[in-house]
């Protein structure tokens, strides 16, 4: 990580943070405009954590590669909705009233058939 | 199989009923009550797991449905706890107060509608931050969210329990002008403008004609808010500032002295925190990294983190926003009052419109990254904070920070403080990170809030915020005249809530048919 960006984290830290220009872009649908199925739905509920910049990412990576879900080649779809469903480790459970049944099993279908490279390049 | 958590009074039987009803006025895929479905609404953060367990969910799309299910929650006098997106993380998540609650999660309600001529956006309760950052992208729209550090959660959601970002919209409550509100008993209302039918204002002139009630709605529960305007603060043309590092934890004294009167002129027109080292470090690396010795870190082991990582004691970023010319103006100002408190380290930062742009608070990008912090101690993490409000005046902060690392160091917790400027006011959020698989530690945090509450309210400084276990607790540090605004609030509930069915205990508001359920 770059001295810039753990500058910026010891100012802000737990109330902000990451930043500076050592951070990539969070992504949304916006950088992936073709998106859509699992791939749409696993981008509007899943990338804010399992994104490049990610809390979800940041905590994988300390401990499993590859840490973004899109690269991984090894995710059951059973799997991850049991993970969704349940939470797991540090990750809250995704209730029904978020995702539904059907939504949800369309985004473990996506990532169990991974890995996958986004649809329209990689977020900018 | 568990039993389904009740409220008070409530039979199975009762609950089924009230279940069936639901289906059939929402539709059976928007009633939740299996097994897993309450556990999913459960606190995940939660320091008592056997607290505030929801008998079920509900996810209403629109506020016809929202009406509806007022209308059976008052047929069943079934208690509701309505929830945005239900991401409160360390203050409840999407868990009610009241055990036995069902949960109104409103979570699929994310219509978006924006006046890009006056920057005012209208929101419902279920668009989280990223997807009204997406919104903008998409339309090409040049305006800046104001972005907590858990930004997973609603927009207004966020404003409605008062949470903070970084730029000078900073205080988010602040920037609500006129809310779409269904009241306890089932009526929809429209504060400010929206009162007035076709006025082209509603989202321009925040307060009408006589009282302006958007504040009652805010950590209440007077009313579930289904539709809100904010405004958004336009893309300004230049970014300047300075990630300032200062090497001792007296420096906190001077810093709070030198920033607060450049915020209160409006030099500063941001919310800058100043935080410690750990606000930082437990982002970036764990406990086990540097010792396995348990009770409070010391001072051996905070230097080896600082040197490694180059952060001071205290670290806060200050950021001027606006036109480049002014910027400049007030960057000369700014680095000489710094520079003047001796920083053990200053950097300056620089943008203008068309430069790429940091992806960071102070840009108003959403951000979940910071939550890492809950990695610290390992195991299943979590964390609470508590979080009083002091005035701008440095030696009062020191003496505060310093009373609490004292406690810190006697319950053996790693201490993470952070002072957050208001216009007028510093919010001293105290974080206790936890790890919810060691049971010994988990023990300690309900008896360290506790001191915390005593600690502050001896001073007289109040919680701005906090956590259902403490709701209770908060609201009797507010205690003046007897008690008087508690009184008023529970006048006003019982008014507007004869049967008491929406979020009873909220920020330590019963309605007078629960209100045996006041916790010490």
């Amino acid at each position: 990580m770059s001295r810039i960006a753990i500058a910026a984290i010891a100012a802000l830290g737990f109330a902000t943070v990451a930043v500076a220009q050592g951070m990539p872009k969070p992504t949304t649908l916006v950088d992936r405009p073709n998106a859509t199925g699992g791939e749409k739905l696993y981008v509007e509920h899943c990338a804010m954590c399992h994104g490049p910049n990610g809390m979800g990412t940041g905590l994988l990576g300390r401990r499993v590669q590859p840490a973004l879900l899109e690269q991984r080649s090894n995710l059951a779809a059973a799997y991850v909705i049991m993970a969704a469903r349940r939470g797991i480790g540090n990750m809250p459970p995704i209730t029904r009233g978020e995702v539904s049944d059907a939504d949800l099993k369309q985004i473990a279908d996506y990532l169990a058939a991974g890995p996958h490279l986004p649809a329209s390049g990689a977020a900018k | 199989m568990p039993d389904i958590p009740l409220p008070p009074g409530f039979t199975a039987a009762k609950m089924s009923q009230a279940q069936k009803a639901f289906e059939a006025a929402l539709g059976a895929d928007k009633v939740f009550f299996t097994d897993l479905d309450r556990v999913g609404y459960e606190d995940k953060f939660a320091i008592d797991d056997r607290r505030h367990h929801p008998a079920g969910a509900i996810a209403p799309i629109s506020v016809e449905e929202v009406q509806a299910a007022v209308k059976i929650a008052n047929q069943f006098r079934l208690p509701l706890w309505p929830i945005s997106r239900g991401k409160n993380l360390g203050y409840g998540t999407s868990a009610p107060e009241l055990a036995g609650s069902v949960v109104l999660d409103l979570s699929r309600m994310k219509k978006i509608e924006f006046d890009e001529a006056n920057g005012v956006v209208t929101l419902e309760p279920g668009v989280g931050f990223y997807d009204l950052y997406d919104y903008l992208q998409q339309h090409k729209l040049p305006f800046w969210l104001s972005t907590p550090g858990n930004s997973w959660g609603s927009v207004i959601g966020n404003a409605l329990d008062r949470g903070v970002g970084y730029t000078p919209y900073g205080e988010n409550t602040k920037n609500f002008c006129g809310m779409e509100v269904v009241l306890p008993t089932g009526e929809v209302v429209r504060t400010g403008m929206g009162a007035f039918s076709k006025a082209p204002t509603w989202g321009l002139y925040p307060f009408g004609f006589g009282p302006g009630w958007d504040q009652m709605f805010v950590q209440s529960n007077f009313g579930i808010v289904t539709k809100a305007n904010m405004w958004l603060m336009p893309e300004p043309e230049s970014l300047m500032g300075m990630d300032v590092e200062f090497d001792r934890p007296e420096d906190l004294k001077a810093m709070v002295d030198t920033i607060g009167p450049l915020r209160r002129e409006r030099l500063l027109q941001q919310s800058p925190s100043i935080g410690n080292w750990l606000r930082a470090a437990a982002v970036l690396t764990t406990r086990k990294e540097w010792t396995d010795k348990p009770g409070a870190l010391d001072d051996s082991v905070i230097d080896a983190i600082r040197k490694k990582f180059n952060i001071g004691w205290w670290g806060v970023s200050l950021r001027l926003y606006g036109r480049e010319e002014v910027n400049k103006a007030a960057y000369k100002i700014l680095e000489k009052a710094m520079t003047d408190i001796k920083p053990m380290l200053l950097k300056p930062t620089t943008w203008v419109k068309g430069q790429p742009q940091e992806y960071s608070g102070w840009t108003g990008t959403p951000m979940t990254f910071p939550m890492q912090n809950i990695n610290w101690y390992g195991g299943r993490g979590g964390h609470i904070g508590f979080s009083p409000l002091l005035p701008q005046d440095g030696s009062l902060a020191l003496a505060q920070f310093q009373r609490t690392y004292a406690r810190y160091k006697e319950f053996g917790i790693d201490y993470q403080g952070s002072f957050a400027f208001g216009e007028r006011h510093l919010i001293n959020v105290n974080a206790m990170i936890f790890d919810k698989d060691d049971a010994a530690k988990m023990a300690k945090i309900d008896p360290f809030f506790r001191q915390l509450v005593a600690d502050a309210k001896a001073q007289g400084y109040g919680e701005y915020r906090t956590h259902l276990d403490y709701m209770d607790l908060v609201a009797g540090t507010y205690d003046w005249n007897g008690g008087a605004l508690r009184k008023l609030n529970e006048k006003v509930k019982n008014a507007l809530d004869p049967n008491g069915i929406l979020a009873p205990g909220k920020s330590g508001i019963w309605p007078t048919n629960y209100a045996g359920e006041r916790k010490a």
